[in-house]
């Protein structure tokens, strides 16, 4: 403790110093290099971001300049109020889009987080017949890129009249194995069994169970598979299933601003900005609660 | 699989009939919570699932408004095999590129969950810096990033020479020459470069494994860090000896998802390949052998992973 005291004064946060010292190396050296190598990594995860974020607000004569340039000298709006009458020629206006990729991703999100947890439930606390074989068609079928069973599924979802509806979205999604598997796996990490039977003894119902005592645990982990599962809705674009220009989601539609060409950068990066903020708000929210510990399971 | 559901009310029934009331409620309670995931795995997967294996063992062809299918054994297979060009070639790409990029994902996003999981002001601003572009960072925000705008190259690219002509300006340094001038093999120096300029598609490939270890970190008690701090144990020992044991069954989910993430993305060369086939010449039956011989591949490298790492590193560290 004494050693974390004085410290070299090139490192950016004080704190981070500090702890990080007293966690990781006893060195300065080490801890120097910790805190690059941090940075530096972050720098080049973050840069295309803001990159994108910074060209959405240049103007037409910057957005040309070749070699480009990093930073915007005149900002300007006119790349997101441009945006509404990019998709006049579309007949739905661009709000519809916007409602429609929220609401399929929210919904999905929610039935897919909670049928997975349910399953994942049955899975790990309880002795079903034929756990094993389940488990392990939940861990085959994650092996399957969507492409495979493209033209097969098509025949199911046009036998179950589901083509041209929201359904298209919602139903084949929610029984994603991913979910399963990941929330199993924290399960049997992190819900002690002689939890579930202290709750089973004190005449607590399998649903009560469930909801009041094994989700609240795990909570860290589904929160962090809604977050998964809501980013990977929010960029679905189906292929041959939606017709109606109703039914169709943003992606689609930036796409159709993109595939616009030269002229239209700025407002392809003004939409890819939108595309950006509700994963980030979904982020910020899942994660408040993801950093908390997980210590509060009841038993250790 | 219907039977699968069926099947537990079969057991629970010979038992006694007293304790009969509360089992068999519970056990129906076990099949109700399992039953809506079953069945939209049975509708949406096992079902297509065994769909395009029989197309990958036939011949198909399209009449208007339905598909004809004849047995034909190993045909497609044998074609695709022996006879096409690319597909090989591909294959061998792809794993290739799997070797390459697969431990440094865990390493980096192992190394980077740890620095990232310490308490500090600001942590959750460092965390963001990482999540926030593998979150954002996919489909048509991808497709943007990357797309080739402006006659120019790739966005990414333009980043990138950006960020070169400003290290240039400040006396940076090319890694590749730097590499060759060390005189590492041609392979090693390879491979780092190509690293260095995939160092965005890297780093986002981190995201969620780092999500996954932060989670796993999270449920480390801290008590045994402080036990081995009084028994004297360095910060070294401390990793190997208590967070890697700790982690082992996280490190497992993210060996497994990493390997399916880097090997079933939709730009993987097999997967475009077999993809183009598909839907441009609308050949069902030998894009479905193709598929179905690498996801076979996949399927034995990873039951091969989980083998080897249950049989060998669990036993070591419990």
């Amino acid at each position: 403790m004494e050693a974390t005291v004085k410290k070299p004064k090139k490192l950016k946060l004080k704190t981070a110093r500090r702890d990080q010292y007293k966690r990781y190396t006893r060195s300065k050296a080490g801890n120097f290099f910790y805190t690059l190598f941090l940075l530096i990594m972050g720098l080049y995860s973050i840069l295309p971001m803001f990159y994108t974020i910074i060209t959405s607000f240049k103007p037409l004569d910057e957005l040309l300049v070749f070699p480009p340039r990093f930073f915007v000298i005149r900002p300007t709006t006119s790349n997101y109020s441009v945006l509404p009458s990019l998709l006049d020629n579309l007949s739905v206006p661009l709000s519809k889009y916007i409602f429609n990729s929220l609401f399929v991703s929210i919904v999905t999100t929610i039935l897919h987080v909670i049928v997975a947890s349910m399953a994942a439930f049955v899975l790990s606390k309880t002795n079903i017949k034929f756990k094993g074989l389940i488990f392990a068609i939940v861990q085959f079928s994650l092996l399957y890129n969507a492409y495979t069973l493209e033209v097969p599924r098509y025949l199911i979802y046009s036998g179950l009249h589901m083509i041209d509806t929201y359904w298209i979205y919602i139903l084949p999604n929610i029984p994603a194995s991913m979910g399963v598997f990941l929330m199993k796996q924290f399960m049997d990490a992190n819900v002690p069994d002689p939890l579930i039977e202290a709750a089973r003894i004190d005449g607590a119902s399998t649903v009560r169970t469930f909801w009041q005592i094994v989700m609240p645990v795990v909570k860290p982990a589904w929160l962090t598979l809604s977050l998964f599962e809501f980013v990977g809705m929010w960029t679905v674009t189906p292929t041959g299933t939606i017709f109606s220009e109703n039914l169709k989601t943003l992606p689609y539609a930036a796409s159709t601003i993109v595939a616009g060409g030269l002229t239209r950068q700025g407002a392809a990066m003004a939409v890819a900005v939108i595309m950006m903020i509700p994963p980030i708000i979904v982020y910020l929210v899942s994660q408040r609660s993801v950093t908390q510990t997980m210590s509060s399971s009841g038993i250790k | 699989m219907d039977a699968t559901l069926k099947e537990p009310k079969k057991v629970k029934a010979p038992k006694k009939k007293r304790i009969r009331g509360i089992e068999s409620k519970k056990s129906m309670y076990g099949r109700m919570f399992i039953l809506p995931w079953c069945i939209g795995m049975l509708l949406f997967f096992i079902i297509p699932l065994f769909q395009s294996l029989i197309y990958s063992f036939s011949t198909v062809w399209v009449e208007p408004g339905l598909m004809e299918t004849e047995l034909s054994g190993l045909e497609n297979y044998k074609f695709i095999l022996n006879e096409d060009p690319n597909y090989t070639n591909n294959l061998w790409s792809a794993i290739q590129s799997f070797f390459r990029n697969m431990p440094i994902i865990i390493i980096v996003s192992l190394i980077l969950a740890i620095v990232l999981n310490q308490k500090y002001p600001g942590r959750m601003i460092f965390r963001s810096v990482f999540f926030v572009p593998v979150i954002v960072a996919t489909g048509v925000v991808m497709e943007l990033l990357t797309k080739n705008l402006n006659g120019v190259d790739a966005i990414i690219t333009l980043t990138t020479e950006t960020e070169n002509v400003y290290s240039e300006g400040t006396g940076g340094m090319d890694f590749t020459v730097v590499l060759q001038s060390l005189n590492f093999p041609e392979e090693i120096t390879k491979t780092m470069s190509g690293l260095i300029t995939n160092i965005f598609n890297t780093l986002w490939s981190c995201g969620i494994p780092i999500i996954l270890f932060l989670a796993g970190l999270q449920t480390i008690p801290e008590q045994l860090y402080e036990a081995s701090t009084v028994e004297g144990a360095t910060k070294w020992e401390e990793f190997w000896y208590i967070t890697l044991p700790m982690l082992s069954q996280t490190l497992l989910l993210v060996i497994i998802f990493t390997m399916i993430d880097l090997l079933t993305q939709n730009t993987n060369p097999v997967i475009q390949q077999a993809y183009t086939l598909m839907s441009a010449q609308s050949v069902y039956d030998q894009s479905a052998a193709m598929l179905w011989l690498f996801f076979g591949i996949i399927g034995l490298g990873v039951g091969i992973v989980i083998f080897l790492y249950t049989k060998i590193l669990l036993k070591k560290w419990n």
